[in-house]
């Protein structure tokens, strides 16, 4: 059995927030979760450098700082780079996507429709980051 | 005389006196002969001492020959002119002939020996040093007893003459021929107005049927009356010409006019020889094309200076020093001030230039190139226009470079429509992409929801595990199946206004290929079987496109297909420009009144979970993108087909 995962979720919905840890419980998963509603809240957790998330689930289209902007704030930063960010979103255009693994990211996923297809995302997404060997701090 | 006996002292007187008589008479005759004889002695002395001796004594070049042609002597003279040493005698005069003129010489001297004089012969001799000369002989026979027994003769070298003569005679050819070439009609005249010399030119000039030398002598005051009904004032013609001539003076470029219409120019130029008049020199030029051309040319000068004057380009004129000198209407007006203000100003100080740039265009002007450009200036309102400038070097009749020619076209209207189309498109490309932004938002604030609701319905269900009724879970279903038709409506949506946002973005693309991935890719039914009847061609364009239009097509034929056996055939046939594409279909076929209904948004027919109303507007949308036309045949109950075009490029791909 792998660590649970410390992840940080960036994420303004909060039914959003609510599939996340709904998904995660009824699966017997074990993971940490810790919540920012925006950019600048994920910003300020994250400099507490002691305690940073193994890895980040990020929604593009969030209020204030958007999702690319912060990506870009993220890889500029030698130490918040390292850690594995993956873009969760509706967005399916092409532009955001290209963007995206140009900035660079570890993954990029869909937000489906049904709630059952969401699950069955989260579950694998969930498995590959756990079998992974992560940067500890 | 014998001894006289005695009996003729016996002699009567009268015998005594006879006798006397006769013996006078003998003395006479005796002293007569005597002194015939001395006589004779004399002049074969004279004559002898004349062969021998006398030659010496003359300064002319004198000869005498045997009528072999030996030399018996010769003063020292004839010695110098035939180049002979010692005193030559003996020397045979024939080895100085040369061989072409043995004849002639033959000839002359038969002559002399008939004659027993021979004057002005002149022959061409080689000497013993090897030098030609021309030499002039007058001789004469010398007789002994009436028998020619030599040849005498005065030589003189004539050979510098001759060439003097020779190189005369050829000037005087070369100036015959000059005159008779000549372009210019000669005419000269001695002081009695009687024709010396005249040329073809000039016969021809007046329409003289002779030649120049049939002219020679001719008085040309009757000719001047015969030939003065040719020109314009024909009186005053002749008039002219004895007013000239009075005058004697030279008379320069009066031009004459004829009745033909030609035009002739004369100059007249008096002739002196040693302070007396000594004739008239009159030439002759035909003026006409000359003048044709100056009237022509003024007329040309007038016109330009009419264009230049009107026309709706400003021209300016400026020296080296970039100061104006000439600027036209137009200038002015479109520059806003007047000629005097204009006048000796530096052009460089009414146009904005920035130094760099003028300088290089002032190079380009003083290395001769013509140029031109695009300038701001500043009229004399303060208003900044836009003006295209062509210059020119502008040249004296020298060659020189004397400034430069400016002409200026306001464009100011142009440019600002050019800048106006620049800010319209950036505006169309900004409101573009906004505008995809926007849909991509919007699909997402649309959709965001949609998934909420499907994972609220979904733990409804779940965390009410056999307590809801069936009716409840039935709507629960409904719920799940609305958001999921709301999804795709949002998705197609969001399809058709992406379509296109990436114009500049085509590339060859293999239909055949789209079509195989497309067949194997979609889900066709068991019932339904798919036929390309034709290799389908390589096109360009947007191969996303493409496969989405080709996509949409076949999945609509599948849709509508409501036989036990599904047939859909996909075709192409090439046509001039572009390729017709075909899909068929076997479905329930379409009524004539919908036909162009069916490609407008929201437009299905059947409504249906999977069906929309935008798919063939999408794909109307893509045809249209690549310059194609979409349309269709069916029959309700047999079927469809699809039609479309791709224009083809210009490298033979669509």
């Amino acid at each position: 059995m792998n660590p649970p995962l410390n992840i940080l979720l960036i994420e303004d919905d909060a039914i959003e927030i609510m599939k996340l840890h709904r998904a995660i419980s009824s699966l017997n998963l074990s993971h940490n979760i810790i919540e920012a509603h925006h950019g600048e809240e994920a910003l300020e957790i994250l400099e507490q450098k002691d305690n940073l998330p193994d890895i980040i689930l990020l929604d593009l289209n969030m209020p204030k700082i958007n999702g690319i902007e912060f990506l870009s704030i993220l890889k500029n930063n030698d130490i918040l780079k390292y850690v594995p960010t993956i873009i969760l979103t509706t967005s399916s255009n092409q532009k955001d996507l290209l963007e995206c693994y140009k900035i660079g990211v570890a993954g990029y996923v869909l937000k489906p429709l049904k709630y059952d297809e969401y699950v069955s995302k989260i579950e694998n997404l969930l498995k590959y980051w756990s079998m992974n060997e992560l940067i500890k701090l | 005389m014998s001894c006289p006996n005695f009996n003729t002292i016996l002699m009567s007187q009268d015998e005594i006196d006879i006798l006397k008589q006769q013996l006078a008479k003998e003395t006479a005759a005796r002293i007569a002969l005597e002194s015939q004889l001395l006589e004779m002695n004399n002049r074969f002395e004279d004559s002898k001492n004349f062969l021998q001796l006398g030659c010496e004594s003359i300064v002319d070049a004198f000869l005498i020959m045997d009528l072999t042609g030996n030399i018996l002597n010769m003063n020292e003279s004839a010695r110098k002119i035939l180049n002979l040493k010692e005193n030559g005698i003996g020397y045979n005069l024939m080895a100085m002939v040369n061989a072409n003129d043995f004849e002639k010489v033959s000839f002359s001297f038969k002559q002399l020996l008939k004659e027993g004089i021979l004057t002005n012969f002149e022959l061409k001799i080689t000497t013993p040093l090897q030098q030609e000369k021309i030499v002039h002989i007058n001789a004469n026979v010398v007789y002994e007893n009436g028998e020619a027994i030599a040849a005498q003769g005065i030589i003189r070298d004539i050979t510098k003459e001759k060439e003097a003569e020779e190189k005369l005679v050829e000037s005087e050819n070369r100036l015959a021929t000059v005159i008779s070439n000549l372009d210019k009609g000669i005419l000269l005249e001695d002081e009695n107005r009687n024709i010396i010399v005249t040329n073809s030119k000039f016969c021809e000039f007046f329409n003289i049927p002779l030649k120049p030398e049939q002219m020679v002598g001719y008085d040309c005051r009757a000719a001047a009356e015969q030939a003065k009904h040719l020109f314009k004032e024909s009186d005053a013609f002749v008039d002219r010409i004895e007013e000239i001539i009075d005058g004697c003076e030279m008379v320069l470029g009066e031009e004459l006019e004829m009745t033909d219409g030609r035009v002739f120019e004369r100059d007249y130029v008096p002739v002196f020889r040693d302070g007396e008049h000594k004739g008239h020199l009159w030439t002759y030029k035909d003026f006409t094309l000359r003048r044709q051309y100056r009237e022509n040319l003024d007329q040309e000068r007038l016109k330009y200076r009419n264009v230049i004057t009107k026309m709706s380009l400003g021209l300016v004129e400026v020296d080296l020093q970039d100061c104006i000198t000439v600027a036209n209407e137009n200038f002015l007006r479109m520059s806003g001030y007047s000629s005097e203000e204009l006048m000796g100003l530096d052009a460089k100080n009414l146009f904005k230039f920035d130094q760099k740039f003028m300088e290089e265009k002032r190079e380009n002007r003083d290395q001769g190139l013509t140029d031109s450009y695009e300038i701001k200036m500043i009229t004399k309102a303060g208003e900044e226009r836009d003006w295209l400038v062509s210059v020119a070097p502008n040249y004296d009749s020298t060659g020189n470079m004397i400034g430069s020619i400016g002409i200026h076209l306001d464009i100011t209207d142009v440019k600002s429509l050019e800048r106006e189309k620049v800010n319209l498109l950036e505006a169309l490309e900004r409101s573009n992409n906004e505008l995809e932004e926007y849909a991509h938002i919007v699909s997402h604030d649309l959709k965001s929801p949609l998934r909420s609701i499907n994972a609220l319905v979904s733990w409804i269900k779940d965390d009410n595990k056999g307590t809801l009724d069936a009716p409840t879970i039935q709507n629960l279903g409904l719920i799940e199946t609305t958001l999921e038709r709301m999804e795709h409506l949002i998705s197609d949506i969001l399809a058709y206004s992406s379509v296109g946002f990436y114009e500049n973005e085509k590339e060859p693309v293999d239909t055949q290929e789209i079509v195989q991935d497309l067949i194997q890719i979609l889900y066709i039914p068991e019932h339904i079987t798919i036929y390309i009847l034709k290799p389908l061609p390589v096109v360009f364009g947007h191969k996303t496109k493409i496969q989405q239009l080709f996509q949409n097509l076949i999945s609509n034929a599948i849709k509508f297909i409501d036989k036990d056996k599904g047939l859909i055939y996909i075709s192409v046939e090439e046509l001039d420009d572009c390729y017709q594409f075909s899909i068929q279909d076997n479905g329930m076929g379409i009524e004539k009144k919908f036909h162009n209904k069916i490609f407008k948004v929201f437009h299905a027919l059947k409504k249906s979970d999977e069906s929309t109303g935008i798919g063939l507007s999408i794909v109307q949308k893509i045809v249209e993108l690549h310059n194609g036309k979409i349309w269709l045949e069916s029959k309700p109950n047999k079927g469809t087909t699809f039609l479309f075009t791709i224009k083809k490029g210009s490298n033979g791909t669509a």
